[in-house]
């Protein structure tokens, strides 16, 4: 039992990364992904893989599994017919939502497609108060009507939403047990298991996704354990979330709403490590695939988890890594608008035709044509030679952009990359300077096909001191499966001042928590030796309605831990806000805990420095458009494989690698450290 | 002129700008006490360059462009240049002096000083849900009047000023705690300004707002220009639940090659709060203008350089001190209305009907246990129009607001209100090929006595149809004795329920061309009953 194995589904490829225990070799495979069934094509990938380094599927000691499954079925609304229960006179708050139109100026912009139509929307007598006592009585008779009228309708899945919910869990657990009666083959989804949180609409629509696809994760999974069951796989397989941790097919197929974001966790996790390899423990990282940029910060190795994000249109309060998401991208195109500026995206070219330098037929310059002009990206042939590309047909396309702007094509090509880079540089701002950071202290993590093109240019952007580009950058995310834990969280609502009164009910919230948690840890089987839990607390002013969380100390709680909360809430309001209010009462909201099972991870040896010069690795050499000479300038091009720990390279320079390349500016130099990360460094 | 510059800085620059004002809108809300800012989010943050022309403003709220476009100027005619430094805050809500729109939006500006020279200005609006239950015969009656004047000098905190407001304010903590976190708002924008300039040069930055500014100006040209020269002419009614009477709104639009001029008619002033200030009928324009020519176009001043709006003194569109203004949202939303029906008959299937036309406010205020007062303001949202091409959009708000509601869950904590319905009106919609979206039906029980508010229009009026789609219906109250149109100032007793109804949006296309399988499926949905089904689409059931 020495390999362990993460596979990274994605929209076209699969990617499996292969990790030895014992000698920390790493292996990468590739795969066609299969769409229509993507086990399919992990089943393959996984079979590949182990024949590559000649194993077998029964010497696995781990199996993670990155999916887009439930994602994708939300996006392209291939979720199943959901029904709705819920209190009486608020059948529609399902439609109204926060009664915001979907874009302040376009009044043609629509609101996401109901995903239960008013027809299956289903009201039943029962209230509860704001302060969980009943109002009205749950009317089961009521109920039951409404389920047999809904059971003639053919739904496959039922959510079930009442106010107060969250604080009073008595009317949806009896709702459930008459649906569990009435229709004992549907899936159901109870606000109060979803999401127990306040705020009616976002749980209520988060309860509602997570039933449009319960069926479709669950029948997912079941196919995809029968092929690997098939294949002789001994140990149970993992799934990412959107918290960047791992769970059971068990938990996944009961809670598909926590995976919806998980695509990008898995590459911030790998960061994580990375980082913390290198001695990076203040990062910002920076995916960058073909229509879109991820970038997340992570502040002493940790990325802080956000509770709420907005999935196409769709409010998912879940527990998910705070990761911001910007449409730019390399097949991002650019185009002059009615103003004569020069804008990029969000409009992207996709994979097919996709950019102008493919030769397929598309005439919009993209940012991955303005890199071919500028020779930044291989004129000739990229993806390690296995594509050609027409370096002419991308001149043609940014040549009519700059007569359009009275610029010339160089600059029109250059301008192309400053602006998409002034994007990213924006998305880079919502999660550092709006939160409070100062990007200068952190480190750039670039990584996804485009990431290491643009991570320079956009580091000087924003002032940032240093850039690290990861070895595998274009595999990231199937290395971070190999490099999470398992992780669920746990959280209850205990509105109430932070003081003396409180000590109680704090104490016995998380004592509720980790009841859950041992549970959890039970199912899972995740022994006492590999547990860990993290308390924290959001808080507020009381009277303000967004909390900031603060860590909660270990031990007891006390006088002393609610000191050292008030202290740890002024310091984020302080950093956040830019003020503190001397004496005004503070308010505790949501406990929340982490629990995590540590499991085995991929170990990385350091390895011997060998000298500074890099020209053991130098292939080539051509002329690349440097904007500070606005010029081209002869660089070197070196070949990531043969580069080796202690090489320096001094820009101007290009790094080629098969899923990647690293621009090296003129006034920069990039060290390689001994886990074969390439720093690239502004010199003193 | 300025620094020459070219058109990529300057799109790096503006990127940067648009970060600054959005953060500026986070910050706000977030550290906001007030159910109206914290949820509804009814607040606003802009950034102006040292003329006090709009640079950059976050999308929230439309009709708080008004109060932008007045801040600046009226601070400038009563302050000398010199006389203002860094770390001093103006505040303002005066619609005669202080350039602000009506006296509950309170704007605070800041200016930005970079080596000693003004370089623009931090600016934010925030609604504050107070001078409730008030009369509005005219302005004096409305709340307290607070012309351009120093909340802080120097940094320093003017505590006498602030002690005065705040003693006629009926919710003081509240009001302490939001120009709490609007400040800290306009202390970040400052920050990031000045490392903006220390990064670019401020001449740089500077030349990129004018640039944006000819942009904007550019891109409102080329849109115009590609209108059909002529004049636009159309009429709709303007009414209230407070008053009785109909009052008719003229507008007539004039394209010529590429600008455009708005001249708008309506009766004179009235002893109500329904008048408009000149800058909000100016604000009501640019976002109907911006919404149909061209969404893209940056909210900034160069938008408005093509456009001439036009009202007489005096009247209702362009009133005179000391008119009462406290809810001139509500003709401000007619003249949306009137705009967007002109423009339709310039640019036909580019425009949609009449959406719900109103911005509903229901205000509840009383008196808690410890003797403290309480205020609780919402505003309902409605039907959008049906598009050209696609059914209106149900239960949102329109024109020049764009507030949130207030969770359930967060209003019955707060406040001695239940909810007993929000829900979706059936027969609401203007049907039509397209059909309109529906109303908002929202019932309140008070659990406590307190007095009510019902601020809306469309009582006699409806909301139009085009091009053969049918008019929607309007709005109409219900306090458990049947339905009604107006209402003043209600006192609910405990246990009293209260029912508010909101328009639809209006039909688009004849009715007869709507597919059957879409009326079987409103119908089905329950969004039409069969009667409706039947008599307007011919369906038999």
């Amino acid at each position: 039992m020495t390999w362990r194995i993460g596979v990274d589904s994605g929209g076209t490829f699969t990617d499996v990364c292969l990790f030895d225990d014992e000698t920390g070799k790493v292996e990468i495979w590739k795969v066609s992904s299969t769409p229509d069934d993507p086990s399919r094509g992990i089943t393959q990938g996984v079979v590949e893989g182990l024949e590559q380094v000649g194993a077998e599927a029964s010497e696995l000691g781990f199996l993670g599994h990155g999916t887009t499954v439930a994602t994708n079925a939300l996006i392209e609304l291939r979720g199943v017919k959901t029904g709705l229960i819920v209190s009486d006179g608020f059948r529609d708050l399902l439609e109204i939502g926060r009664q915001k139109r979907p874009n302040l100026y376009d009044m043609f912009a629509e609101k996401p497609e109901q995903l239960v139509s008013r027809d299956l929307r289903r009201q039943v007598p029962e209230r509860l108060k704001f302060d969980g006592t009943v109002d009205v009585p749950l009317d089961v008779d009521a109920l039951r009507t409404e389920v047999r009228a809904l059971a003639k309708e053919d739904i496959k899945a039922l959510a079930v939403c009442f106010l107060y919910g969250f604080l009073n869990t008595e009317h949806e657990e009896m709702a459930k047990k008459v649906i569990a009666e009435e229709l004992p083959d549907v899936f159901v989804s109870t606000s109060h298991d979803v999401a127990p949180e306040f705020r009616e609409f976002e749980r209520l629509s988060t309860t509602v996704v997570n039933a449009y696809l319960g069926p479709v994760m669950q029948r997912y999974i079941r196919r995809l354990k029968d092929r690997l069951d098939e294949i002789g796989l001994k140990i149970a397989p993992q799934l990412t979330q959107s918290n960047g941790g791992v769970i059971g097919f068990d938990t996944a197929a009961d809670l598909p709403v926590r995976t919806v974001l998980s695509g990008p966790s898995t590459g911030v996790v790998a960061a994580q490590a990375i980082g913390k390899m290198a001695g990076f423990p203040n990062i910002i990282t920076f995916d960058v695939g073909g229509t879109s940029s991820d970038v997340a910060l992570l502040q002493n190795g940790v990325c802080q988890l956000t509770g709420e994000a907005d999935v196409h249109g769709y409010p998912i309060k879940a527990p998910m890594l705070d990761i911001h998401t910007v449409g730019a991208g390399g097949g991002s195109i650019a185009h002059v608008d009615t103003g004569g500026l020069l804008k990029v995206g969000p409009r992207s070219a996709g994979a097919n035709p996709g950019p102008v330098c493919y030769g397929l037929g598309s005439t919009e310059p993209t940012v991955t044509d303005a890199n071919i002009v500028l020779q930044t990206l291989n004129p000739v042939e990229i993806l390690g030679g296995r594509m050609k590309v027409r370096r002419d047909l991308a001149v043609e396309s940014v040549q009519r952009l700059a007569d359009k702007l009275g610029l010339d094509v160089m600059e029109t090509a250059q301008g192309i990359i400053s602006v998409v880079t002034a994007n990213m540089a924006k998305a880079i701002r919502v999660i550092s300077v709006q939160r409070g950071h100062d990007p200068r202290d952190y480190a750039l993590m670039a990584f996804g096909g485009a990431g290491p093109l643009h991570a320079a240019r956009l580091a000087r952007e924003l002032d940032m001191g240093k850039v690290i580009v990861p070895l595998t950058p274009g595999t990231l995310c199937a290395l971070g499966l190999l490099l999470t834990d398992l992780r669920a969280d746990f959280a209850v609502s205990r509105l109430m001042p932070l003081g003396c009164e409180a000590l109680g009910p704090v104490e016995t919230g998380y004592a509720e928590l980790q009841t859950q948690a041992a549970d959890w840890f039970d199912k899972e089987g995740i022994g006492a030796d590999r547990q860990v839990m993290t308390r924290t607390a959001d808080m507020r002013y009381m009277g303000q309605n967004y909390e900031l969380s603060v860590a909660v100390p270990a031990g007891p709680i006390t006088h002393d831990t609610f000191k050292a909360l008030e202290a740890g809430f002024e310091a984020a309001h302080k950093q956040r806000f830019g003020f503190v209010v001397e004496g005004e009462p503070i308010q505790l909201v949501t406990l929340r805990l982490e629990a995590a099972g540590i499991v085995k991870k991929a170990q990385f040896a350091a390895q011997e420095i060998e000298g500074e010069d890099p020209s053991a690795a130098q292939i080539d050499s051509r002329e690349v458009y440097m904007a500070e000479a606005k010029d081209f300038v002869p660089s070197p091009v070196y070949t990531r494989d043969r580069l080796r720990p202690g090489n320096v390279i001094h820009g101007p320079a290009i790094v080629e690698q098969m899923d990647t390349t690293t621009v090296i500016l003129p006034d920069m130099t990039g060290t390689v450290d001994p886990y074969l990360n390439l720093i690239l460094e502004v010199k003193a | 002129m300025s620094t020459p510059i070219d058109p990529i800085t300057v799109e790096v620059i503006g990127s940067a700008l648009q970060s600054i004002v959005e953060e500026m809108g986070e910050a706000l809300v977030r550290a906001s006490y007030s159910t109206n800012i914290k949820e509804r989010r009814d607040c606003s943050t802009a950034l102006f360059d040292h003329r006090g022309n709009t640079l950059c403003q976050a999308e929230h709220i439309p009709m708080h462009l008004g109060s932008f476009l007045g801040v600046i100027p009226a601070i400038l005619e009563r302050f000398e240049l010199q006389d203002i430094a860094p770390g001093d805050v103006f505040m303002a809500n005066d619609a005669y002096a202080g350039g602000a729109t009506h006296l509950p939006d309170i704007v605070l500006a800041e200016p930005i000083f970079v080596d000693s020279t003004l370089i623009g200005w931090a600016v934010n609006t925030a609604h504050h849900s107070d001078f409730a239950d008030r009369g509005h015969e005219h302005i004096y009656q409305e709340g307290l009047r607070i012309p351009p004047v120093r909340l802080y000098r120097k940094g320093e905190l003017n505590t006498d000023l602030q002690s005065m407001f705040l003693l006629n304010c009926q919710v003081p903590r509240e009001r302490l705690s939001d120009l709490r976190a609007q400040m800290s708002a306009n202390r970040l924008c400052v920050q990031r300004m000045t490392d903006l300039c220390a990064k670019y040069g401020s001449d740089k930055v500077l030349a990129a707002g004018d640039a944006l500014q000819d942009y904007a100006e550019r891109k409102m040209r080329t849109a115009i220009a590609a209108i059909p020269d002529g004049t636009y002419s159309f009429s709709d009614a303007f009414d209230s639940n407070q008053r009785a009477e109909a009052m008719a709104f003229r507008v007539d639009i004039t394209v010529e090659g590429d600008q455009m001029r708005l001249a708008f008619d309506g009766p004179p002033q009235v002893r109500g709060g329904l008048n408009l200030i000149y800058t909000s009928l100016l604000a009501a324009c640019y976002f109907t203008v911006k919404s149909v020519l061209d969404p893209t176009i940056l909210p900034n001043a160069g938008l408005a350089r093509p456009l001439t709006v036009t009202a007489p003194k005096g009247t209702i569109l362009n009133c005179e001190h000391p008119a009462a203004v406290d809810g001139r949202i509500a003709a401000a939303q007619r003249v949306t209305d009137l705009v967007y029906g002109a423009l339709a008959k310039a640019l036909p299937g580019k425009v949609m009907a009449a959406g719900n036309g109103c911005c509903t406010g229901a205000i509840f205020n009383g008196t808690d246990e410890k003797g403290d007062i309480w205020v609780y303001l919402e505003t309902i949202g409605g039907g959008g129009g049906a598009r050209p091409s696609a059914d209106g959009l149900s239960g949102i708000h329109v024109g020049l607001t764009n507030t949130s509601n207030l969770p359930v869950e967060a209003l019955e904590l707060e406040y001695p209100l239940t909810l007993l319905r929000y829900e979706l009106v059936d027969d609401s919609a203007g049907s039509g090929e397209f059909r309109g979206g529906m109303g908002i039906r929202r019932v309140y029980r008070a659990e406590k006595a307190c007095r009510f508010t019902v601020e809306g229009s469309r009582v006699g009026s409806n909301p139009w149809g085009l091009e053969g789609g049918l008019e929607a219906d309007g709005t109409h109250l219900d306090f458990g004795d049947g339905r009604t149109e107006f209402a003043g100032m209600v006192d609910l007793k405990p246990g009293q329920i209260v029912s508010i109804v909101t328009p639809g949006g209006g039909g688009y296309g004849d009715p007869s061309k709507r597919p059957e399988d879409a009326v079987r499926r409103d119908l089905a949905e329950g969004r039409i009953s069969a009667d409706l089904a039947k008599s307007v689409y011919n369906l038999s059931v």
